[in-house]
C-alpha cells in the first residue's frame, strides 16, 4: 500500500501529481523535493518574467498556503541525490534520507547547448530557469546586439521579447520554416515572416563557431563571422535523467516509462520532460506536462486513466496569441478558416473526415471547439469549418 | 447600485449558448468588469471578468458543463461559485449573483450566488 510519496522536483508535472493525489482523495504523505525556493510557472520566464513584469513570486506555480492547505511538505532549496527503491527511500543532498513508498521523477530537463566550440563563454546564455533569466535579462538593453540561436518557441518568444526591448535581434534557424510540423507549412511560414516584419532580422543557417573577444561574441554562422553582445541558445532540452540511471532504470533518450509512467522499477515513476513512452512521441508542452501528472496520480491512486486529450500548446510572439492542439503532421488535407490578412484565424488539419489537428492566431476559441472535435471525433465537411460564418460550437453537436 | 432586484444588464438572447458577454464595471459599480456566462444547458452565472491567472476576459472563454475556461491559457473556473480547477490559475474567481427573468438577466453585483 502506498502511504509516502515522494515527487522529485517542483516544475509543472510534479506540482500537477501532488495537487491530483490530493484531488484524487490520497490521504498518505506527499512530500515535493524542489531545488529552488519554490516551484514557479516557466512559460512567463521568456516573457512578462524576462521584461521584468512579473517576479519569481508573481510566477508561483501555488500560492504558498496551498502546500500547508494540502498538506504537501515542501523541501526547497534541496536536490535528490540518490535513489534507493530498495530501501523504500530517497537520499538528499544533506545526506538526510526521506522514506518513500513511490518515488515520482519530475526532474524536468536541462537546456541544450549546441556542440560548437566557445559555446560555455560567458555572453552564451539559455532560458530554462528563473536564475537564466535574470542573467539574461540585463543583456537585453537598448540597443544590444542579440543572436538568438533556435527559432522554435522558445527562440521566437526570447526574440520578440528582445526587439521589444530594443534590442537589434538576429535570429537564426538551419531550417528555413521553423515548426512546420506542429502548425503546417503554411503558417509556420506565415509566423516566420513576422519576425521580419517586426524588425527582427531572420536568417538560415548553422552556427559554426563562439570566440568571446574584448568587443562582443564573434560567432561564425553560414560561413562569415558576426559579433554580438549576447547568444540565447533556444535549441530544445536534455532530459534530466541521472538520478534514474544512477538507480538503475532504463533509460533510452529519456526515462522509458509504460503508459501509465510507471518506469522498469514499479516503484518509480516519471513524469513530464524526462519520461519516455517507447512508442509514444514526447511532447515537451506545459499541458503535457500537467496530464502527465495526472496520470501518475491515478496511477499511485489505482484509479483508471483520465480521458486522453489531443495535445496543445500556445505561445506567444510580437503581440499575437497562438495555440496548436492535436498533430498536424498527421493531416491529408488543410483548411483555412479565414485569412492570413485577418486579425485573427485558424487552419484545421483533416484526415478521413475528422480534425486531427487545428492551430490559430489571436483565435483561441477556435482551437478549444477543435480540441473537442478531436477528442470526441466528430465528423466534419471541410468546407464548413472554412466558413467563418459557420458556428464551430455547432459543428460539436454533430 | 443594486437594488432588491437588482440590475437589468442584458436580456438571455444577448448572450449565445455557451459563451459570454462582459458588463462594464461603470455600469455594475465593481472593481472589475463582470463576465455573464451562458453555460450549454442555459443557465447564467456572473464572475469576475479578469482571469486570476493573466488579463484574459472570462467572457470571451469556452463555456461548457459548469465551467468556464479562460481564452488565454485553459485556466478553469466553477461558473456557480469560481472556484479554480487546477493550473495555471491558482485563485478563485469572484462570483455574483445573478437572475434571469421573463428572459432578461438581473445582476446582483457583490452578492454571493
Amino acid at each position: 500500500m502506498t502511504e509516502r510519496v515522494v515527487i522529485v522536483g517542483g516544475g509543472i508535472a510534479g506540482v500537477s501529481t501532488a495537487a491530483s493525489l490530493r484531488a484524487g482523495g490520497f490521504d498518505g504523505d506527499v512530500t515535493l523535493v524542489d531545488s529552488g525556493d519554490f516551484p514557479y510557472d516557466r512559460p512567463p520566464l521568456s516573457k512578462d518574467f524576462l521584461t521584468g513584469t512579473k517576479d519569481v513570486k508573481e510566477i508561483a506555480l501555488q500560492p504558498s498556503r496551498w502546500y500547508d492547505d494540502q498538506r504537501v511538505r515542501l523541501i526547497n532549496r534541496t536536490t535528490v541525490t540518490a535513489l534507493r527503491p530498495g530501501d523504500g527511500a530517497v537520499e538528499l543532498g544533506d545526506g538526510r534520507l526521506l522514506r518513500a513508498d513511490r518515488v515520482v521523477l519530475a526532474t524536468g530537463g536541462a537546456a541544450a547547448r549546441l556542440p560548437v566550440p566557445g559555446v560555455g563563454g560567458e555572453r552564451v546564455h539559455v532560458l530554462r530557469t528563473a536564475d537564466d533569466a535574470d542573467r539574461l535579462r540585463p543583456a537585453l538593453a537598448p540597443g544590444a546586439r542579440v543572436l538568438v540561436v533556435g527559432a522554435g518557441l522558445i527562440g521566437a518568444e526570447v526574440a520578440s521579447t528582445a526587439v521589444r526591448l530594443g534590442c537589434e535581434v538576429v535570429l537564426v534557424d538551419p531550417v528555413a520554416v521553423p515548426l512546420a510540423a506542429a502548425l503546417g507549412p503554411e503558417l509556420a511560414a506565415w509566423l516566420h515572416a513576422l519576425h521580419t516584419r517586426h524588425r527582427v532580422t531572420a536568417v538560415q543557417a548553422a552556427v559554426e563557431s563562439f570566440v568571446d573577444r574584448p568587443e562582443g561574441i564573434e560567432v561564425g554562422l553560414g560561413g562569415v563571422t558576426r559579433l554580438y553582445d549576447a547568444v540565447v541558445l533556444g535549441v530544445g532540452m536534455v532530459p534530466c535523467t541521472e538520478l534514474a540511471r544512477a538507480a538503475g532504470l532504463e533509460v533510452d533518450r529519456g526515462i522509458i516509462v509504460d503508459e501509465r509512467h510507471v518506469t522498469s522499477n514499479p516503484a518509480v515513476l516519471a513524469v513530464g520532460d524526462p519520461a519516455r513512452m517507447r512508442q509514444v512521441p514526447r511532447t515537451e508542452h506545459w499541458e503535457a506536462a500537467q496530464h502527465d501528472g495526472a496520470r501518475a496520480a491515478a496511477t499511485l491512486l489505482g484509479a483508471p486513466d483520465p480521458a486522453p486529450a489531443a495535445p496543445w500548446f500556445w505561445t506567444d510572439r510580437h503581440g499575437l496569441h497562438i495555440e496548436a492542439v492535436g498533430h498536424m503532421e498527421a493531416a491529408a488535407q488543410t483548411v483555412l478558416r479565414g485569412s492570413y490578412d485577418d486579425p485573427s484565424f485558424a487552419v484545421f488539419g483533416l484526415r478521413d473526415g475528422l480534425v486531427v489537428a487545428a492551430a490559430s492566431v489571436d483565435d483561441p476559441a477556435a482551437v478549444r471547439a477543435a480540441r473537442r472535435l478531436i477528442d470526441r471525433r466528430v465528423r466534419v465537411a471541410a468546407d464548413r469549418l472554412a466558413d467563418p460564418a459557420v458556428n464551430l460550437r455547432g459543428l460539436l453537436r454533430g | 447600485m443594486s437594488n432588491g432586484s437588482g440590475i437589468r444588464v442584458a436580456a438571455l438572447a444577448d448572450i449565445p449558448q455557451g459563451e459570454g458577454i462582459a458588463i462594464d464595471k461603470a455600469v455594475t459599480g465593481t472593481a472589475d468588469d463582470i463576465a455573464l456566462l451562458r453555460d450549454t444547458d442555459d443557465s447564467v452565472y456572473a464572475l469576475d471578468d479578469t482571469c486570476t491567472h493573466e488579463t484574459a476576459s472570462l467572457a470571451d472563454g469556452w463555456v461548457e458543463g459548469g465551467f468556464v475556461e479562460c481564452p488565454l491559457h485553459s485556466s478553469k473556473f466553477c461558473l456557480k461559485n469560481g472556484e479554480v480547477q487546477g493550473l495555471p490559475a491558482t485563485k478563485n474567481a469572484c462570483p455574483h449573483r445573478v437572475e434571469v427573468r421573463d428572459g432578461e438577466v438581473y445582476l446582483f453585483p457583490g452578492e454571493s450566488p
